[in-house]
C-alpha cells in the first residue's frame, strides 16, 4: 500500500522559528490506516496536524502528503491538496451564517459542483450523520455533538483521501463522542480513507485496528 | 436593519469621496472656462518703432498668441484736433506703432514680468505696459480660490478614506472566520472573497448612482430654478454624462483596493 504521509527528519517550529516542537522525526502512514497521535498538552500534536495540511511549513526535513512535498509547495498546489482532505476541528469551525446543509457541501462548492449535486449530496451526508431534519438550521442552533457531526459530514463530502482530526471529541459528551468515532471508523473502513486523529485520549471502545503514535520530548514514537 | 446599516456604513464615506471627485471635476471645468475668459480678456500694450507681426512677437516669447494693431490714424485724429493736414501727417510719421498683445494661457505675474523683459530686449520695442497690478490681484484671488477648494476636497477625501478603513476593519472582523475556513478547505482567493466583492460592488454602484443623481438634480432642477444667472449660464459644467463613468470607475477602484486589503489581511492568520 502506498504512503499517504511520509515524514523524514522533520522538524517543526513556531513563534518564527524560535520554539522547536518536533525535532528530526520520521514516520509514515499508509492508505486506509487509522492513526492516533497522542501526547501531553503543549507537546506539539496540533502543530504536527497543522503541518499536515500546510498551515505550518516544515523548518527542516521532508513532509510529503498525498504526493505533495509540503516543504516546497506552491500556494496553488497546496490549495488543490486541501480539496482532497477532510479536516475536523475541536471547535468545529463551521460558518455560523450558513445553514447546516451549506456548511456540509463547502468542499463541493469549492470544487465547483452544480447546485443540484450539492443539494443531493447535502441530503445524503446529513442522512448519514442523522441530521436530515436540521438541514436548514444554523450551526448555533445545534448542540456541540450535532455541530461536530456536521463537521464530520463536511469532512466526508468529497470522499477525501485523508481525514485529519484535531481533538474531534474534545468538547463532547460520551454519547456524542461515540457517534463521532463510529462515523470516522465507517469512513476508514468503507471508503478506505486514511484517518489521522490527534487526541489526548484514545477511545475505550474502538473496533478497528489502528496505529498509535505518541509525541514526547520533541520526538514521535510508535506505540506497539 | 443590520444589512442596510452595513451597506450605508460603506456607501456614505464612498459617497463623500465621489462628491469630492465630482466637485473637483465641476470646479475644474468652471475655472477652466473662467481662466480662458481672463486670458482672452487680458492684453498688454506694446509700443514699437517699426511695424511688427505676431510671429515677430512670438519669436521673443512663446506665450504670445496674437497681436492686434491699434489704428494710428484714430489716435492722431484724437490728439491733433485743429492741426493742419501737413501737421497731422508729421505727427503720424513721428508716432510709434501700438499693439494689443494677447497671451496663450493664464500665467503668473512672474511670467508676465519675464515676457515684458523678453519684449524689451528687442531694439524695435520702445515700451511694454503689462497692467500688472490689475492682473496680479485677479490672479492671486483666482489662485487662492482654487487652492482652498482643492484643500477642502483633499481633506474631505482623507477623512472619508479613514472612514472606509474603519469599515474595512469591521468587514475583516465579520468575514474573517468564513474566509479562513474556506481557505483551510482549499478555496481559491476569488471564491473566498466573493461575498465581499459582491457587497462592495453593489455599494460602489449605489454610491456612484446616488452622487450622479444629486448632480443631475442640481443641473436640471436646482440650477434652472435657482434664479442665479451665473448658475443658469454655466449649468452644463455641473454634470456631464461621462462623469457617471468617472465616478463609477473611481468607486470600483476604491472598493477593489479595500476588498483586497481585507482579503490579504485575513490570509494565513493562525486559526
Amino acid at each position: 500500500m502506498s504512503n499517504v504521509i511520509n515524514a523524514s527528519n522533520l522538524t517543526l517550529t513556531y513563534d518564527h522559528g524560535r520554539k522547536e516542537v518536533i525535532t528530526d522525526v520520521n514516520f509514515t502512514v499508509k492508505k486506509g490506516e487509522f492513526v492516533f497521535i497522542t501526547g501531553p498538552s503543549g507537546s506539539g500534536k496540533s502543530t504536527l496536524l497543522k503541518s499536515l495540511y500546510g498551515r505550518i511549513k516544515p523548518t527542516s526535513g521532508n513532509l510529503v502528503v498525498g504526493g505533495v512535498d509540503l516543504a516546497h509547495v506552491k500556494p496553488s498546489k497546496l490549495q488543490e491538496l486541501r480539496t482532497h482532505m477532510g479536516i475536523i476541528f475541536q471547535d468545529f469551525k463551521l460558518v455560523n451564517e450558513w445553514t447546516v446543509a451549506k456548511n456540509v457541501v463547502l468542499p463541493l462548492m469549492i470544487a465547483g459542483y452544480s447546485l443540484d449535486v450539492q443539494n443531493t449530496q447535502a441530503h445524503r451526508l446529513l442522512k448519514h450523520v442523522k441530521l436530515s431534519e436540521h438541514a436548514e438550521k444554523y450551526p448555533l442552533e445545534l448542540s456541540g455533538g450535532e455541530q461536530q457531526r456536521v463537521g464530520v459530514a463536511r469532512a466526508l463530502a468529497k470522499n477525501p483521501v485523508l481525514i485529519l482530526a484535531d481533538e474531534p471529541t474534545g468538547n463532547l459528551d460520551d454519547y456524542s463522542s461515540n457517534v463521532i468515532w463510529d462515523l470516522m471508523e465507517n469512513a476508514c473502513q468503507q471508503l478506505e480513507t486514511t484517518v489521522l486523529v490527534v487526541t489526548h485520549k484514545i477511545p475505550q471502545v474502538f473496533s478497528l485496528p489502528y496505529r498509535h503514535f505518541i509525541i514526547e520530548g520533541k520526538g514521535v514514537y510508535e506505540v506497539h | 436593519m443590520k444589512y442596510i446599516k452595513n451597506h450605508l456604513m460603506f456607501i456614505f464615506p464612498l459617497m463623500a469621496i465621489l462628491l469630492g471627485i465630482e466637485f473637483y471635476l465641476v470646479f475644474d471645468r468652471t475655472t477652466d472656462t473662467y481662466e480662458k475668459g481672463l486670458q482672452e480678456g487680458y492684453s498688454m500694450l506694446v509700443v514699437t518703432k517699426e511695424p511688427m507681426k505676431t510671429d515677430a512677437f512670438r519669436a521673443l516669447n512663446r506665450h504670445i498668441s496674437k497681436s492686434e494693431s491699434i489704428e494710428r490714424n484714430s489716435i492722431v485724429s484724437r490728439i491733433a484736433k485743429g492741426v493742419t493736414k501737413e501737421g497731422e501727417a508729421k505727427i503720424l510719421k513721428s508716432l510709434p506703432y501700438f499693439y494689443n498683445v494677447h497671451l496663450n494661457e493664464y500665467i503668473s505675474t512672474g511670467e508676465l514680468i519675464r515676457i515684458k523683459e523678453d519684449l524689451e530686449l528687442s531694439p524695435l520695442i520702445k515700451k511694454v505696459e503689462t497692467f500688472g497690478s490689475n492682473y496680479e490681484s485677479n490672479y492671486r484671488l483666482f489662485s487662492f480660490i482654487k487652492f482652498t477648494l482643492k484643500i477642502f476636497i483633499g481633506f474631505m477625501s482623507v477623512v472619508s478614506l479613514f472612514l472606509i478603513m474603519k469599515q474595512m476593519e469591521i468587514w475583516k472582523y465579520a468575514h474573517k472566520e468564513r474566509m479562513q475556513i474556506m481557505e483551510i478547505f482549499g478555496a481559491p482567493l476569488m471564491l473566498r472573497s466573493g461575498v465581499l466583492f459582491k457587497i462592495a460592488i453593489i455599494d460602489a454602484i449605489a454610491a456612484a448612482l446616488i452622487v450622479s443623481s444629486i448632480f443631475l438634480y442640481l443641473k436640471f432642477y436646482w440650477a434652472v430654478h435657482s434664479g442665479i444667472e451665473i448658475m443658469i449660464q454655466n449649468r452644463d459644467y455641473l454634470f456631464r454624462i461621462t462623469d457617471i463613468g468617472i465616478l463609477l470607475a473611481a468607486a470600483l477602484l476604491i472598493v477593489i483596493i479595500s476588498v483586497y486589503s481585507v482579503v490579504y489581511s485575513t490570509k494565513g492568520v493562525e486559526e
